[in-house]
């Protein structure tokens, strides 16, 4: 963006107003902010990011010992490499997808919900609930949209008790999620070790579930499932609901300025309750596929982290559902490739929590150094 | 089994172990504490505890020297909290976001050195580089009680302990700590003073990260002697459950931590008289405590008001 587009009021204050002062960098330097960023700078931005995780990252493999070219290809051989994997690879990518958006829905109202992690688990305790209680009586047509709202429910539930506690009371909801997600797993881990536990079962674990309530695969080969369907019809009522729909608005309004929307006759309290009942709902959509399409019962170990890393997701994809969509099937295809890269050329499988990690911290700093630009005075300003 | 329970090794046992147990959760919320006191929340103390255990770990196991692997931990955790400073002070990104990108990276990178420096002993088994003796000190140790709960612990947890007081003194009897407490409050006008507000958040990030490394290294070098990804197990989200807990006082902080230590070392002595008790709603206790506290104080909260805000000269 050129000057004359955008008046630069760092360097011509209107009168009588001070200027705020922009970072000196030496004398004939200067870093100014940029009025506004353009998607080819957020798009640089992110293939440098990417490009710098790969490029530490393959620091990593060189340190293991490992060939580095040959890793990254067993790597993308196994996330993208043949139907099969690439198949495996939207397995991987359906929790993500769901809490991704449940992420990103939160925090494009500035709501910070950390609690993704728990509310999977409760998703995942509502769905093996109802399944568990009605799969044997109820047909699977009834059985299966059943699963799905007792999940979806569940997961809303568990939110809601960090969102009332905002609006109600105004506490921190980062911190309460946080809090709930341990609650809800000592929960589970207490209802594994004896009213749900399987009779005669050593193991922390549940009866596997009524095979009339298992979430159908979508292709004969491969473990595909109508969950991935779900998720994308997810990701695309999100965007309805965001963009089209009054709610969408008070959301939005919510999250650029919260004053402003209360003068706006926005009930600040309401949508944020409302918010976190959404969000939740979306991770408790996750647990549900996995359970109901995967595991098929209740274990502690049916998450990898997926509450977690769709806040990173959530971010990647700059809240944007299509960006959270992609950046779950990127992700979920590291994941699905780490293991065929691990067997083939030993290079250990966790490189990938690194590589997500580190792509999530340079996409970060180059989210706010692109913000900026470096100028050159001609004169000494 | 009730006569099992109201003895005097019963007891014994159980406040040794809540003192053995609060070790790591002190040292990592105390830490947090003084990076929050400077407006930083640093949500990676899970991650950099995860880092800081390995360090330790995977020193000791090369040098042998458990106190090089302490040295390591300490380290590795400030070098933790030197990237979150940087991210958090310098790049001024969201504090939240960047303490669950610096979990996920420090876990991962512990796991994938963890498997690569060590991958030739994972089919002989967990390796285990040993752990400190417990010291003994004549007389003391001997005496009933005190001397088997107080005085037969680890070198590391009496660092822990001592670090509570000296850590109160430099917060608030220091004009360092005074300075870095009024940024966690009002940057803008300690700006104005001419104080740094980066310099003196990254000093406190650094200290809370080599904090939480010691917290971390603690749990290898003086409890297991082994390292494996689940090892922190959620240590790092209590110190943080603890800091909010303890309202951001030290001596709240302290008591805390000694609590949910009693409520876990209660729950293992439970279970080892064959006590039939769902021990999971004991270790679930110090979240709910942790949640009923924040809406209980929430008009006494003694958060520093601009925590987790960062700050840009000339913004509002």
């Amino acid at each position: 963006m050129t000057k004359s587009q955008s008046p630069d009021t760092s360097t011509d204050p209107l009168p009588g107003q001070p200027p705020t002062r922009p970072l000196r960098f030496g004398t004939k330097w200067r870093f100014e902010k940029r009025l506004h960023v353009g998607w080819k700078s957020e798009a640089v931005v992110l293939v440098v990011a990417i490009l710098v995780a790969v490029g530490i990252s393959g620091l990593l493999i060189m340190a293991s010992g490992a060939g580095v070219w040959d890793s990254y290809k067993a790597l993308l051989q196994g996330a993208v490499g043949s139907r099969r994997s690439i198949l495996e690879s939207l397995v991987q990518a359906t929790p993500l997808i769901f809490t991704g958006l449940a992420a990103a829905v939160a925090f494009r109202a500035k709501v910070w919900n950390i609690g993704g992690e728990g509310q999977f688990f409760a998703g995942a305790m509502g769905a093996w609930w109802i399944a568990d209680a009605a799969g044997n009586t109820l047909p699977q047509f009834l059985m299966l949209p059943l699963i799905v709202v007792f999940g979806a429910m569940a997961g809303a539930l568990w939110a809601g008790i960090a969102g009332f506690l905002k609006a109600r009371y105004g506490t921190n909801e980062i911190i309460v999620t946080v809090m709930m997600n341990f609650i809800i797993l000592y929960i589970l881990s207490w209802l594994l070790s004896g009213p749900w536990q399987a009779p005669e079962e050593f193991y922390f674990q549940t009866v596997k579930m009524p095979e009339s309530t298992w979430m159908p695969t979508l292709f004969a080969d491969g473990r595909l499932h109508w969950g991935f369907v779900l998720a994308i019809i997810a990701a695309i009522v999100v965007y309805i609901l965001e963009r089209k729909t009054p709610l969408g608005f008070e959301i939005r309004g919510l999250g650029i300025n919260a004053v402003a929307a209360r003068f706006k006759g926005i009930s600040v309290a309401r949508t944020t309750i409302v918010v976190m009942l959404i969000s939740g709902a979306l991770a408790g959509m996750a647990g549900m596929v996995e359970v109901s399409a995967i595991h098929h019962r209740l274990q502690l170990d049916i998450s990898i982290g997926y509450g977690f890393i769709g806040i990173i997701i959530a971010l990647i994809g700059r809240l944007h559902p299509a960006g959270v969509v992609a950046t779950a099937f990127a992700f979920g295809a590291l994941v699905n490739g780490a293991t065929f890269m691990q067997i083939t050329t030993g290079t250990p499988a966790p490189l990938v929590d690194v590589i997500q990690g580190l792509v999530l911290i340079t996409v970060l700093i180059g989210a706010v150094v692109v913000q900026y630009r470096i100028r050159r005075l001609s004169h000494d300003g | 089994m009730m006569d099992d329970i109201f003895t005097h090794a019963f007891a014994i046992a159980v406040l040794a172990a809540a003192i053995r147990i609060a070790t790591p959760l002190i040292f990592g919320a105390i830490g947090e504490l003084v990076a929050e006191s400077s407006g930083i929340l640093n949500l990676s103390i899970e991650g950099t505890m995860t880092v800081g255990a390995f360090a330790g770990f995977a020193i000791t196991g090369e040098t042998g020297s458990l106190w090089l692997g302490v040295a390591g931990a300490v380290f590795a955790g400030g070098l933790m909290g030197a990237i979150m400073a940087f991210m958090c002070a310098t790049v001024k990104v969201d504090q939240i976001v960047a303490g669950l990108a610096l979990n996920l990276f420090g876990g991962g990178l512990s796991f994938f050195l963890f498997r690569t420096v060590f991958s030739d002993q994972a089919s002989t088994g967990m390796r285990n580089v040993g752990v400190f003796k417990v010291p003994h000190f004549w007389g003391l140790s001997d005496i009933p009680w005190v001397g088997e709960i107080v005085f037969s612990q680890q070198w590391l947890t009496y660092v822990a302990f001592l670090s509570v007081p000296l850590v109160w003194l430099f917060l608030y009897k220091t004009r360092y700590g005074l300075e870095l407490r009024s940024v966690g409050h009002n940057p803008s006008a300690c700006d104005m003073r001419g104080i740094s507000v980066p310099q003196k958040q990254y000093f406190a990030t650094i200290f809370g990260g080599m904090m939480a490394g010691l917290g971390g290294g603690f749990l290898t070098l003086s409890t297991t002697g082994l390292w494996f990804p689940e090892l922190i197990s959620g240590r790092g989200w209590i110190a943080l459950a603890i800091v909010i807990f303890g309202n951001w006082r030290v001596t709240w902080i302290l008591a805390g931590a000694v609590f949910f230590g009693f409520l876990d070392g209660l729950q293992l002595s439970l279970q080892a008289v064959g006590f039939a008790l769902p021990y999971q709603l004991l270790l679930a206790l110090p979240f709910v405590l942790t949640v009923v506290a924040l809406v209980v104080n929430r008009s006494r909260s003694n958060v520093p008001l601009s925590l987790a805000i960062p700050y840009r000269r000339g913004q509002r």
